[in-house]
């Protein structure tokens, strides 16, 4: 790994932490924005509306020859010139060598992401061509000299101070920082822009094959003028932008606009077809489809779903570590988790090397993506090739391949560990200094100690109370909950056990591998999820039982997708995945058991905290809620109960706690203005991280498994 | 439908009057002009003699020459080929430049929209979008829904950025049943 590229990406990392400015807008917008979307989607099926994008998008991709092939003769015949640019630099050349040729002193530009990606500006400038952003954010950001931080809404990360400073230096007076008043110099200032043009450029949000048509989806009115007026038109479209016919263009500006900016609908869609009249005569138009790593993209079977991206630029509105430092700092020239992906196939590998990892794994963007695309999953994926290209990391890969993989030893080095650690712990449960260098992981929450005796020692010796029971149960504990929080096994017998369920603990289990597996360890995550199978199947078990959604998803979906090119592990996998099963979801789904917990009503106060994987990759949200309300307990929700707590394991370890701390601020924030006196989760990782943070700024609130408050319940 | 229209397009800060008579829209007009006012030459409104009735109602109507005039007008007029009633969206075949060029560049923007041709949906309008490009070799086609708007500074919604600050809708009966008619 470039040592001198991570020290830039540390240092940019710092400067947005250090932004409280920024953060706030872009929390502020997050919230607006998810309230605007929900409206904009009342009475309308967002699932069902994705689904269709998605595999429409999907037969686009693999019909693409033919599209481009019908786009382009639909266009010719209407009088454009089509023309298929490979590379970023093949775009730039065929339209500065156009302009040459015209003798194009001027480019009116509305907004065009591919014109971004191909870095365009920089070649007309080279050859002495002007080039002036009309939108008003893209010409925000061309007068700061800077490069967009969001698709939709490029100067995002700037102020009205700042755009007034700005413009004055254009009009050379000072110009006051009152918002309609800006918006008004800048109409002022680009209108005689668009006469004095001799060539217009713009992007598409859509390139139609039956008509050979493009279509822009825009609020401003830029780009209708700077298709209008001068005399040449270039629209510079990526190869994703095609869609086959007129259906497919309506359902794409039907949901875009709505998932963008929570609008039913832009201010304008332009269709445009063909060389228009242009004053006395025709315009030239010149369509350039971009591949630039499209095909690239195309090809690979674990990141192709990318190429379904409308770029409405939900993925960024939504997801925590945007919100926290930002689009210049998660992202390239395409910002956020597509823009993870993008940038791997448009702009190198090198280039996306951090952003893989910035992301913290929390699916907020998948839940929100127009065009059904598992962002997370692509990522993980992109984090396994780097990975093998850069290394895990010296000291990461030995622990992975010769200790983890080697249950007997992993398991007695974590013995070990609980005895080299009495001297911090002082006899308590949680650790809230360490010494010396350590001493960065406990500045801003409270870790928890390992415990004496892991869950598979005092196994043995925990009473089973089961007559006859319904079900015989393996229960995955899961690292956590074996060796930090071996109560909650405890607690989770008591529970099973008064639903008549009997409960096994497979001795052989072993770490579910998402570590490693999100380190980027495929090989450990692979050796790991064969362990696991063995010893989870091996009693035949009825079901088989997790208290972490982490591992849930683990065992439900990474290990079909580890062992799939394997047909004798493959079917295994897929026998373990169909009897996993999240505990609140067992007792509410399964054993229907929410009025056991009714019998002693606690009246105390509780807010819920979903955790990442089990609301958005397990799809439980309704259950816990339902069983802390059927207990007698008062549940009040707090807001973004559904956002990150920032844990991601390594992630607020080694690879950004300076993120995780942030994004764990905001959550304590949330659970404190409830007014709870406790809050529960379905996650031993959001357990540790939340009652780490409570811990530490000494907050009267307790964080708990649902699981324990369940037990509680029976006392 | 119709009522469906005018709470659409009141959501996004387009103007919705119904007038009975021709003569009532051009007042209408001339009580928002403070400037110029462009006028492309489309079927509906020289059937309705549109232009005379608002040269008589005191507006300065620019009818050709577009181009020079376009910049400096203060108004633009035009039909509307059809209405979407669940985004408030009125559709224009701007195919003629001047119908541009009045929709663009002006600070008002008047559209005249027979209130019989307006569609439930966009879903509605797919045949009618088909039907535009089979009639004719090259168009350049607008779904135009409320003002310009931006939201480029610190988000703050604001109207009129490079196009009309101002759309009136002018609900005019009786003046065309046909959808590829401006
Ligand atoms: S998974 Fe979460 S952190 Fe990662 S890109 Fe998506 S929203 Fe952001
Ligand atoms: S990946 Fe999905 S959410 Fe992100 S910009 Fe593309 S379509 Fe929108």
């Amino acid at each position: 790994m470039s040592r001198e590229r991570n020290r830039n990406y540390r240092q940019r990392v710092d400067e947005a932490l250090a932004s409280p400015r920024l953060q706030q807008a872009l929390h502020s917008f997050g919230d607006a924005y998810v309230v605007a979307r929900q409206n904009a989607f009342a009475g309308l099926d967002f699932e069902a509306m994705r689904s269709e994008i998605g595999s429409m998008k999907d037969r686009v991709r693999e019909q693409r020859h033919e599209l481009v092939a019908e786009f382009t003769r639909n266009a010719e015949a209407a009088g454009a010139k089509v023309f298929l640019a490979r590379t970023a630099d093949e775009a730039n050349r065929y339209i500065a060598e156009l302009a040459a040729a015209q003798g194009v002193k001027k480019v009116v530009k509305s907004k065009s992401m591919a014109s971004e990606e191909t870095h365009l500006n920089r070649t007309l400038e080279a050859s002495g061509i002007e080039t002036l952003e009309t939108d008003l954010g893209e010409w925000i950001i061309q007068l700061a000299g800077q490069r967009p931080s969001h698709m939709v809404m490029p100067a995002i990360h700037m102020f009205r101070d700042e755009v007034a400073t700005l413009f004055s230096k254009v009009t050379g007076q000072p110009e006051a920082d009152d918002i309609p008043h800006l918006v008004k110099v800048a109409r002022e200032q680009l209108r005689q822009g668009y006469f004095e043009a001799e060539m217009g450029i713009s992007g598409a949000n859509m390139a139609i094959a039956e008509t050979g048509g493009i279509a822009l989806i825009t609020n401003e009115g830029n780009a209708r003028l700077a298709t209008t007026l001068p005399k040449v038109h270039v629209a510079l479209v990526g190869l994703e932008k095609l869609v086959p016919t007129l259906e497919d263009a309506t359902k794409v500006m039907r949901i875009l606009p709505r998932n963008a900016t929570g609008q039913l609908l832009t201010s304008y869609v332009t269709w445009i077809r063909g060389a228009v009249p242009c004053g006395e005569d025709d315009k030239e138009l010149h369509i350039i489809l971009l591949d630039n790593g499209r095909s690239a993209l195309a090809e690979s079977p674990q990141c192709r779903d990318a190429l379904r991206c409308i770029k409405c630029g939900a993925c960024a509105n939504v997801c925590p570590v945007y919100q926290t430092v930002g689009g210049h700092v998660f992202g390239h020239i395409y910002i956020s988790a597509i823009g993870v992906i993008l940038t791997a196939f448009f702009h190198g590998l090198e280039n996306a090397a951090d952003l893989v990892k910035a992301c913290i794994g929390c699916r907020a963007c998948v839940a929100v993506c127009p065009s059904d695309i598992d962002l997370e999953g692509i990522i993980l994926h992109l984090r396994e090739v780097l990975g093998e290209e850069e290394g895990v990391g010296a000291g990461k890969a030995l622990v992975f391949k010769h200790i983890m993989r080697n249950r007997k030893l992993f398991h007695s080095m974590i013995r070990a560990a609980s005895l080299l650690q009495k001297p911090v712990t002082r006899g308590e449960r949680s650790i809230r200094h360490l010494p010396l260098f350590f001493s960065s992981l406990t500045e801003w929450r409270t870790l928890p100690a390992i415990a004496d005796k892991p869950l598979r020692d005092s196994w043995k010796s925990l009473p089973q109370k089961v007559q006859s029971p319904r079900y015989r149960v393996a229960f995955f504990a899961g690292c956590l909950n074996d060796f930090v929080y071996p109560e909650m096994g405890n607690d989770l017998v008591k529970v099973l056990n008064r639903l008549d369920v009997e409960v096994l603990f497979p001795k052989e289990q072993n770490c579910c591998g998402v570590p490693a597996l999100y380190s980027g360890d495929r090989e450990t995550a692979v050796a790991l999820a064969e362990q696991n199978i063995t010893a989870m199947l091996a009693d035949q078990p009825d079901f088989v039982v997790t208290t972490c959604p982490t591992c849930t998803m683990s065992l439900q979906r990474d290990f079909i997708e580890l062992l799939k090119d394997n047909p004798v592990w493959a079917e295994k996998a897929r026998q373990l995945a169909e009897i996993t099963i999240d505990v609140s979801r067992f007792i509410v789904d399964k054993l229907d058991g929410k009025t056991v917990f009714a019998e002693d009503p606690v009246g105390e106060k509780v807010t819920y905290h979903d955790s990442c994987h089990l609301k958005r990759g397990a799809g439980v949200w309704e259950q816990p809620r339902t069983l802390l309300a059927g207990s007698g307990r008062e549940v009040v929700e707090m807001a973004h109960s559904d956002r990150c707590c920032g844990f991601g394991g390594s992630y607020s370890f080694t690879s950004h706690p300076d993120i995780a701390k942030h994004i764990l601020n905001d959550k304590v924030k949330d659970i404190e203005a409830t007014g709870a006196s406790c809050v529960a989760m379905d996650c031993p990782g959001c357990i540790m991280q939340i009652r780490g943070g409570l811990e530490k700024q000494e907050k009267p609130v307790r964080a708990k498994h649902t699981i324990e408050l369940l037990a509680e319940s029976l006392k | 439908m119709l009522k469906q229209f005018i709470e659409a397009l009141g959501k996004v800060g387009g103007q919705a009057a119904e007038v009975a008579t021709v003569r009532e829209a051009a007042a209408y007009i001339a009580g928002h002009v403070t400037g110029t006012l462009l006028l492309p030459s489309q079927p509906s409104l020289e059937r309705v003699a549109l232009a005379v009735e608002l040269e008589t109602a005191g507006v300065k109507v620019i009818k050709e020459s577009w181009r020079e005039h376009a910049a400096s007008a203060n108004a633009g007029v035009t039909g509307v080929n059809f209405a979407l009633a669940d985004t408030g969206t009125v559709v224009l075949d701007s195919t003629v430049e001047a119908v541009r060029l009045a929709t663009t560049l002006p600070e008002l923007h008047f559209a005249l929209l027979d209130p019989g041709k307006i569609l439930v949906d966009s879903l509605a309008a797919i045949p009618y979008l088909r039907g535009f490009h089979e009639r004719a070799p090259r168009n350049y086609l607008a779904y135009i829904t409320g003002p310009s708007r931006t939201a480029d500074i610190e988000r703050v919604l604001t109207i009129g950025v490079h196009g009309p600050r101002q759309l009136h809708v002018l609900l005019l009966p009786g003046l065309s049943t046909d959808y590829y008619e401006l």
